[in-house]
């Protein structure tokens, strides 16, 4: 009896992993179809879509095949399959899933586990070497909260307590490996930061100090990584010419990381608040020809004109309130709208636990109050992020051949009294708010679910 | 006409302040008016003020001769922040502006926040232009006996003048005693006590026993036929609020997170039969009608709580929702906020509690009119009627909507903010 339940056992296992084998194949071979991991067809159909690629459409139809998008567009404008799995989704709202270009899901850790957890390697300032890749736990609830807040991609980042903080990760909020989560083909950003936070060293009495030497740190780490880069070009020339002498040069892990900085393929995601830290920030990327997304960008609008003269994409971080941080204090609900008038591409993160991923539709809301418009604003959580992440082929809007990463809301976007209802991700459900499971983690006290009570559905009001 | 040049400078200052601020007389016209108390809850109405006080509210809207008028679609009184260190931990977070917690000693029942009240900080501003015209201003969550808490005005970006005593509603409000890891963290981390909970608890028990002689000594002193003065017990500013406390003439504030926590308040308050009021109670959902027996009102919140340590890792958008469902008296409020943003706004909490089951009403409630009554100073606000502190926030649109701007708010009939 016993013999039989394992071998049974170990049968089990051995389909279980034929298969799964298999699903991986069929993924990997299907996502270059752009196609999806199959090629189940579903339909939401009934809802306000807002696609961000165009004008909303009031009574849209959504059609995707495996993990992709087909088509968008008016009922009765989109040739729907039959046998499609439809979800009727009359009277709601879709759009894209929401793309967090700042968060530290994940990695800090819920709660944290004293200190910031796994979020700052505090052995030294530059540590471009580092992955978050290698601290992210897919398991943290901190993911599927962020997924009740409708995020579906998040750019998790080291911390700013460093110059060159390290590698940043772009990853969908699915999957139970990191490996399953990061984004295809994607290699995440390079987090830096300058201004106040990396000058904590000074409390050991190691360096930087001063902004000053944040500077020539940065500087002189990239001048660093531009001999590294010649010494490999140099090296990959004269075997390409047939050398056979020629002397391999030692590996560095960090400076490899910073060569695909310096050769564009990886934007550096740049922690900044103060004006003149932005304008900093600008002069290290002029001198060494780097892609850079400012993040906070708390003064960014008394630099705006700046900022839009040469392109230079911001991703706000909106607060309830001023105050916390002398470099933030100037902290204001109008930057979003002001940096919009003046024409930078603006962004809206959590910069999560800074704000609740759960809100990160709040907090465009509040710069909508400030004056932001709520095109932009719709942007500013969706296709801006994306592109700053070089994500914008692939998410941040509802097209044809786009990830099917979209979620349904029960109002207006903008609305305190909306909530987000389903989350998928590449053409799958990963939040639903009717699943008491799931509801306790947009709510809270899903560590204590279990002796959570019910609400009388009197109680649960909606909009007066 | 003659000018003074004494009289010039004050001449200039007064064109520069708003002409209403100068006015006796004014109206505020809603579309949609929540007093609050008796009088209209969401229809038209008309409220009437002079020399800072309500003097009458009607349904409709009209517009008498001889008064300034203000209008705007919403209008609520002026929202009241139930526990907040905004105007002691100032918006820098420098050692130079932060006095909300005195971690020099587990005991700090002797210190005031109205001797560290600045009320010209940013934030008390800044809060002001989000119609938040009254807080309870709260000593720290470092001290398990964290000292005396006040009830002040607050100033707007448009407010001349007051002091701290002008502002004070209730300069000494109430007694606020702090349990769960904050103390234990403070103290922990200096290698003294408390360490344990336990030790949060017995301090706190310890503190109200010495007080408990404390008042003995001078009962009898003060029986004592003679009164001799050479037997005089010495006056001890750390035993003379907890003596208040004792005798009911001063409620206690404990700020709990975990249940367990918020238990042992219960426990400690009911030893002593203190008057007492619930702080945080972050997981006060998961036991309502432990709460509702226990006769405390909830000053619930921030309602945007972070998971940020293990005692709030559970932290609940329903929880004042599911508390008032249970017949506990709730009021909202901001609490403090380490680092950034510096403090909460009571109108965002209210709003995203008002979107968790609380509804419009009941968290416009919950920061008017109930806790006006939990914090005892109904007399003064939290409705709009006559006899009233004209306190009075103007809105645009639903005030809870993001989209929707305060247009003016009025502390004591004058215009402390205007929307630019």
């Amino acid at each position: 009896m016993a013999m039989t339940t394992c071998k049974c056992f170990a049968l089990c296992v051995l389909v279980l992993l034929a298969m799964s084998l298999a699903v991986a194949q069929q993924s990997t071979s299907n996502d270059a179809n752009a196609n999806g991991g199959s090629d189940e067809v579903l339909v939401v159909r009934g809802a306000k879509i807002y696609p961000i690629s165009g004008p909303p459409i009031e009574k849209g139809v959504l059609v995707a095949r495996g993990k992709k998008i087909e088509a968008v567009g008016t009922e009765g404008s989109v040739n729907v399959p039959i046998n499609a799995r439809v979800v009727d989704a009359t009277g709601k709202v879709l759009m894209p899933g929401i793309v967090d270009s700042h968060s530290h899901i994940g990695i800090m850790g819920t709660p944290p586990p004293g200190g910031m957890g796994d979020v700052n390697e505090g052995s030294g300032p530059v540590q471009p070497q580092l992955r978050a890749l290698d601290a992210i736990n897919p398991d943290d609830p901190s993911i599927r909260i962020a997924t009740t807040g409708g995020i579906t991609t998040a750019n998790i980042m080291p911390g700013s307590g460093n110059v060159i903080g390290g590698q940043t990760a772009y990853v969908k909020l699915r999957g139970h490996t990191i490996e399953d989560m990061l984004v295809p083909s994607s290699i995440g950003g390079m987090k830096m930061a300058n201004g106040e936070n990396p000058k904590h060293y000074a409390r050991r009495n190691l360096a930087p100090m001063t902004r000053m030497e944040e500077a020539a740190l940065a500087r002189s780490t990239y001048i660093k990584a531009q001999e590294y880069k010649r010494k490999w070009d140099d090296y990959n020339k004269q075997i390409a010419a047939g050398s056979k002498d020629a002397k391999q040069p030692e590996r560095d892990l960090g400076m490899e990381a910073l060569v695909q900085v310096l050769d564009g393929k990886r934007i550096v995601q740049h922690h900044t608040h103060r004006n003149d830290d932005i304008m900093t920030v600008l002069r290290i990327s002029d001198e060494f020809h780097y892609r850079v997304v400012l993040h906070h960008g708390t003064e960014a609008y008394l630099v705006a004109d700046e900022l839009a003269k040469r392109h230079v994409p911001v991703t706000l971080t909106i607060v309830d309130s001023p105050g916390g941080k002398l470099e933030a204090i100037n902290n204001d609900f109008r930057a979003a709208g002001i940096l919009e008038k003046a024409g930078v591409k603006v962004a809206i993160n959590t910069d999560d636990n800074i704000d609740s991923s759960r809100f990160i539709l709040r907090e465009a809301a509040l710069a909508v109050g400030a004056g932001m418009t709520e095109e932009g604003a719709l942007r500013a959580l969706t296709i801006n992020g994306a592109e700053m992440l070089d994500l914008g082929n692939r998410i941040g809007t509802l097209e044809h051949g786009k990830d099917a990463d979209f979620i349904i809301l029960s109002g207006h976007p903008f609305s305190v009294y909306t909530k987000v209802l389903e989350t998928w991700i590449d053409g799958e459900k990963v939040f639903d708010r009717s699943n008491p499971a799931d509801l306790h983690y947009a709510t809270g006290g899903f560590n204590v679910a279990g002796r959570y009570p019910k609400l009388e559905p009197a109680v649960v009001g909606e909009a007066p | 006409m003659k000018l003074t040049l004494r009289r010039a400078p004050l001449l200039i200052l007064l064109c520069g302040i708003s002409h209403i601020m100068l006015a006796q007389k004014v109206v505020v016209l809603a579309q949609h008016l929540y007093t609050m108390g008796n009088g209209p809850q969401g229809q038209p109405g008309t409220v009437f003020i002079e020399n800072g006080k309500i003097t009458a509210v009607q349904s409709g809207s009209r517009t008498p001769s001889g008064y300034i008028v203000l209008k705007a679609a919403y209008v609520t009184p002026g929202l009241i922040d139930a526990k907040t260190t905004a105007g002691i931990s100032g918006a820098y977070n420098i050692p130079a502006d932060q006095d909300q917690d005195e971690e020099t000693d587990p005991n700090t029942a002797d210190v005031r926040v109205m001797d560290s009240f600045n009320p010209r900080e940013m934030l008390v501003a800044y809060i002001n232009t989000y119609g938040v015209t009254t807080i309870q201003a709260s000593p720290g969550i470092s001290n398990p006996i964290a000292g005396q808490a006040g009830i002040f005005k607050t100033v707007g970006p448009k407010t001349v003048g007051p002091t701290v005593d002008e502002l004070a509603v209730k300069p000494v409000s109430a007694i606020v005693f702090n349990l769960g890891e904050s103390p234990k963290r403070v103290y922990g981390t200096k290698d003294k006590a408390p360490t344990t909970r336990m030790m949060t608890a017995a301090i706190i028990r310890k503190a109200l026993l010495d007080a408990q002689a404390y008042q003995k000594k001078w009962d009898d002193w003060n029986s004592s036929e003679k009164k001799d003065a050479s037997k005089q017990p010495a006056r001890d500013l750390k035993q003379e609020p907890i003596v208040q406390a004792l005798r009911g003439e001063l409620p206690a504030i404990f700020n709990a997170y975990r249940a367990d926590d918020i238990d042992t308040a219960i426990r400690l308050a009911r030893e002593f039969k203190l008057k007492f009021m619930l702080s945080s109670v972050t997981e006060g959902y998961l036991e309502p009608q432990v709460m509702r027996q226990s006769g405390a009102a909830a000053l619930v919140g921030p309602t945007l709580q972070r998971l940020g340590s293990l005692e709030t890792s559970n932290a609940s958008l329903e929880n004042a929702a599911i508390l008032a469902q249970a017949g506990v008296p709730v009021a909202l409020m901001t609490g403090f906020e380490a680092y950034v943003p510096k403090n909460r706004v009571l109108l965002f909490e209210a709003a995203v509690a008002a979107a968790n089951g609380l509804g419009f009403e009941g968290a416009l409630r919950a920061c008017t009119s109930d806790s006006a009554k939990i914090l005892g100073i109904a007399d003064r606000v939290g409705t709009l009627e006559p006899g009233k502190d004209a306190d009075i926030v103007l809105f645009d649109n639903d005030p809870f909507e993001y989209t929707s701007h305060v247009l003016e708010v009025l502390v004591n009939g004058k215009v402390s903010y205007q929307r630019p």
